[in-house]
């Protein structure tokens, strides 16, 4: 029973954060898990991370002029964080109105976006929406500045009903243009020299200037619309009301968080519970998930381990572990790199649509690059969570069978839970050195390596791999 | 005090480079007995194709550019987390490195001349250093900051006495960043981690501290320092992304945003793009920020002509003073009465 709790919890962290160790994971139990829900349901009440020192010693992380620069930030930052909600969320909303630096040319505009998802992530559908039409990095994405008056660019309007909100086949052509009409003006200030600078990749001579949004009323289309079955002069903030009351709206961003939040595999039941939430609480994604996380559509062992990590989970799961990058290294780059040779480069997704999930994250080449990844994130004894863990086996026993042994470690390694079949395999692993005794003193560090190296056996197995 | 201070935006010297004539990321700045002015550019991120810009650059105060030295790398005469650049009574050119902990000393052209340190903790050994500055005795003082103290060494590395312990109390150090010298040997200690200038007599002894003060003026996580001859102290407000100035008694003289306008290398940038220079002419420089920014931070990211990421503050002698506006990668002089 207490394992199944543990099991849990360990489940509840993996979906909401990027895993726990087990150290936390005994914190939040002793809260109680509806607690822990509310707690991280609401993480503007935990301490924001301090990014102080980052910025210090890593210049240009201050700047984020860089691409790399802006994905080491926020691979320092989903490490470090103790909202780990706020990030798996603007994650999510990263993944589903992607927005790409390969278009932007400007790393912060496509950053600064983030913010906006971990600010209005968790509140109403309708805020987000209105959010994301204001915001720079998505303005210039979808080419909302070219939508003007007497020229209407559909590209937003068109992706704002097909991949934002209701879905393909729950809309017109019609009311793509009007939807594109309504949202004329919509654009940022000083458009001219900003696009100039954007097309031609400009830094000069100061580096970027972030962008502002900007409403042009004498370049908005002031005339009758009709959009969805109603007419009138809609602006950007009407259509939006529209959508988000749609009930299209409700099962699409049910399925998206479904997919996200509990399983690979759609369940039209548990996914119309959570359209059924949108609809009474107006759209709002914290009641929303709240509600998920409290039913037995997620509480079940059915759909524990049932979605792949993606590579940015997985790295920054096994950085947490470790106890990694707390603090300034040269090598942050490298990690956000891993993520990219995964297939999943933060900040840069492929096309609008996002990344494909699943099991698209793995073929022959993603997984090799998985493990070694992983290995090598926790293959460093001396880091503090590694350490934190072999305090934790010495503390209580010295001498370990491969059996105790395999067993305490997939506990610290988040309250792992592995079949039967990768248990053995493990066993057997650990049974090629016999005992591990952490007595005497030079059978220390020995020992040590023995879990480092069993740890990064567990790394590899396919329940880590999985989330 | 009779004497109200002034403090005039003179010019600007920089030009965002990644290597040539321009600065990337300047963190300090450092002028020679015959005027040559040192910018000292850390870069970053540190991937091979931006460790070139990793470099000192030479120029003038009328912005001729000199040329330059240096390239990242771990080598000799190679930077990583270059933090602080100074010269000695020859014109040697010391470079701190807070990725490599060490010191290069360079010739007045760049030519290498050696470097000393080591990591570590013990006396003379090094973590962080990150401001290094010397006395009439060509002795070099330094923040190392990582063990939380101020080293004196000699100008090849000997080391000669340190003081100062991690902690917020009178005498103690979180962090501390830039350091500075007085006409009369005080020294004066950016206490980073704890928002307070920190001012010391030789043997280490803690005269006074400035901070404490209304929210208002108050110093956020200050860096480079300088100090002038009547006792003023200018501060890179490293965290307020101003300029302080501070009369000998602590009261704030100026709070300086930044006004930079066009160097003149930009303007040979727009002469060489007119149709950029055409809009850029046009466009609003200093919009309004929506949503308003919540931070100074954000606000200098939006507004190109203020102070963003100032990390130290320099003075010649003249009146004239320097600040490292490293994240707009450049220079901006102000003049003093």
């Amino acid at each position: 029973m207490e394992d199944k709790e543990l099991g849990l919890m360990a489940h509840l962290l993996r979906r909401t954060g990027f895993g726990a160790t087990l150290q936390e994971l005994e914190e939040y139990q002793a809260k109680g898990y509806e607690a822990t829900v509310d707690e991280l349901l609401h993480p503007e009440d935990a301490p924001e991370w301090n990014d102080d020192l980052v910025r210090r010693y890593h210049t240009d992380q201050n700047s984020v002029m860089f691409f790399e620069s802006a994905q080491s930030y926020w691979m320092y930052k989903m490490i470090n964080s103790k909202r780990p909600l706020e990030e798996k969320i603007a994650l999510f909303w990263h993944g589903l109105f992607a927005t790409a630096y390969g278009k932007l040319n400007h790393a912060k505009g496509v950053l600064n976006q983030t913010d906006t998802f971990r600010c209005h992530g968790l509140g109403s559908f309708h805020n987000i929406l209105m959010e994301l039409s204001r915001d720079p990095a998505m303005i210039f994405w979808l080419d909302n500045k070219d939508n003007h008056k007497h020229a209407p660019n559909e590209n937003y309007g068109r992706e704002l009903l097909e991949l934002f909100s209701m879905g393909i086949g729950t809309y017109t052509e019609d009311d793509v243009k009007s939807c594109a009409r309504a949202f004329t003006g919509w654009t940022i200030a000083n458009q001219d020299y900003m696009s100039v600078r954007a097309a031609r990749d400009s830094i000069w001579p100061s580096g970027r200037i972030d962008w502002q949004f900007q409403y042009r009323p004498e370049d908005h289309d002031e005339n009758e619309k009709e959009f969805l079955g109603r007419t009138g002069n809609f602006n950007g903030e009407d259509i939006i009301d529209i959508i988000a009351m749609r009930p299209a709206t409700s099962w699409f961003i049910a399925g998206k968080l479904y997919n996200y939040f509990v399983s690979d595999t759609p369940n039209e039941e548990a996914i119309g519970f959570l359209a059924e939430e949108y609809r009474k609480t107006s759209g709002d994604i914290r009641s929303m998930l709240r509600a998920l996380f409290l039913s037995d559509y997620f509480k079940s062992e059915d759909v524990w381990y049932a979605r792949v990590k993606s590579p940015t989970e997985l790295v920054v799961g096994a950085a947490r572990l470790a106890g990694s990058y707390q603090t300034p290294r040269w090598d942050i780059t490298d990690l956000a790199n891993d993520a990219n040779f995964m297939g999943q480069e933060i900040l840069n997704p492929p096309t609008v649509e996002g990344w494909h999930t699943g099991m698209e994250w793995v073929d022959t080449g993603t997984l090799v690059e998985r493990v070694n990844s992983a290995a090598l994130v926790i293959g460093d004894a001396k880091q503090p969570g590694i350490q934190a863990m072999i305090q934790r086996l010495k503390d209580r026993q010295d001498t370990y069978q491969p059996n105790e042994l395999v067993d305490a470690t997939l506990m610290l390694a988040g309250g792992l839970q592995v079949s039967e079949g990768t248990r053995q395999r493990l066993v057997e692993f650990a049974g090629n050195w016999g005992e591990v005794k952490f007595t005497p003193e030079d059978a220390v560090a020995c020992s040590e390596q023995r879990v480092v190296e069993l740890l990064q056996m567990i790394l590899s197995t396919r329940e880590y791999q999985m989330a | 005090m009779t004497t109200t201070m002034t403090f005039k935006y003179s010019h600007t010297i920089g030009f965002l480079a990644a290597t040539g004539r321009g600065f990337t990321n300047p963190v300090d700045v450092a002028i020679n007995s015959q005027g040559v002015i040192y910018v000292l550019n850390r870069a970053g991120p540190e991937t091979p194709i931006r460790l070139p810009s990793k470099r000192i650059s030479m120029c003038t105060l009328d912005e001729e550019f000199l040329g330059e030295f240096g390239t990242g790398g771990t080598g000799d005469g190679e930077f990583w987390w270059p933090s602080s650049i100074a010269i000695d009574s020859q014109d040697r050119v010391y470079v701190a490195d807070e990725g490599l902990q060490r010191v290069t000393i360079f010739g007045k052209n760049g030519e290498y001349l050696g470097k000393w340190g080591e990591k570590g903790s013990g006396d003379g050994q090094l973590e962080y250093p990150s401001s290094i500055a010397f006395d009439g005795d060509d002795n070099l003082w330094m923040t190392d900051s990582g063990n939380h103290r101020v080293q004196k060494f000699t100008r090849d590395g000997e080391f000669i006495s340190a003081w100062g312990q991690r902690g917020s109390g009178p005498g103690q150090f979180e962090g501390p960043w830039g350091l500075a010298l007085s006409d009369d040997g005080d020294v004066y200690i950016s206490d980073w981690g704890n928002d307070r200038i920190q001012r010391y007599d030789t043997a280490g002894n803690l005269i006074e501290e400035f901070g404490g003060l209304p929210k208002a003026d108050a110093i956020h996580r200050p860096a480079g320092l300088a100090v002038d001859g009547k006792g003023n102290i200018y501060v890179a407000d490293w965290g307020n992304e101003r300029v302080r100035v501070l009369g000998p008694d602590g009261s704030v003289l100026a709070s300086l945003r930044g006004e930079s306008v066009d160097s003149k290398w930009a303007a040979d940038y727009f002469d060489a793009n007119p149709e950029e220079g055409r809009l850029r002419n046009e466009a609003d420089l200093v919009p309004e920020l929506d949503p308003p920014a919540r931070r100074d931070r954000e606000i200098s990211a939006g507004v190109e002509s203020y102070f963003w990421g100032p990390t130290a503050v320099k003075l010649d002698g003249e009146g004239r003073v320097y600040v490292a506006d490293c994240l707009r990668h450049r220079i901006q002089v102000y003049q003093t009465n």
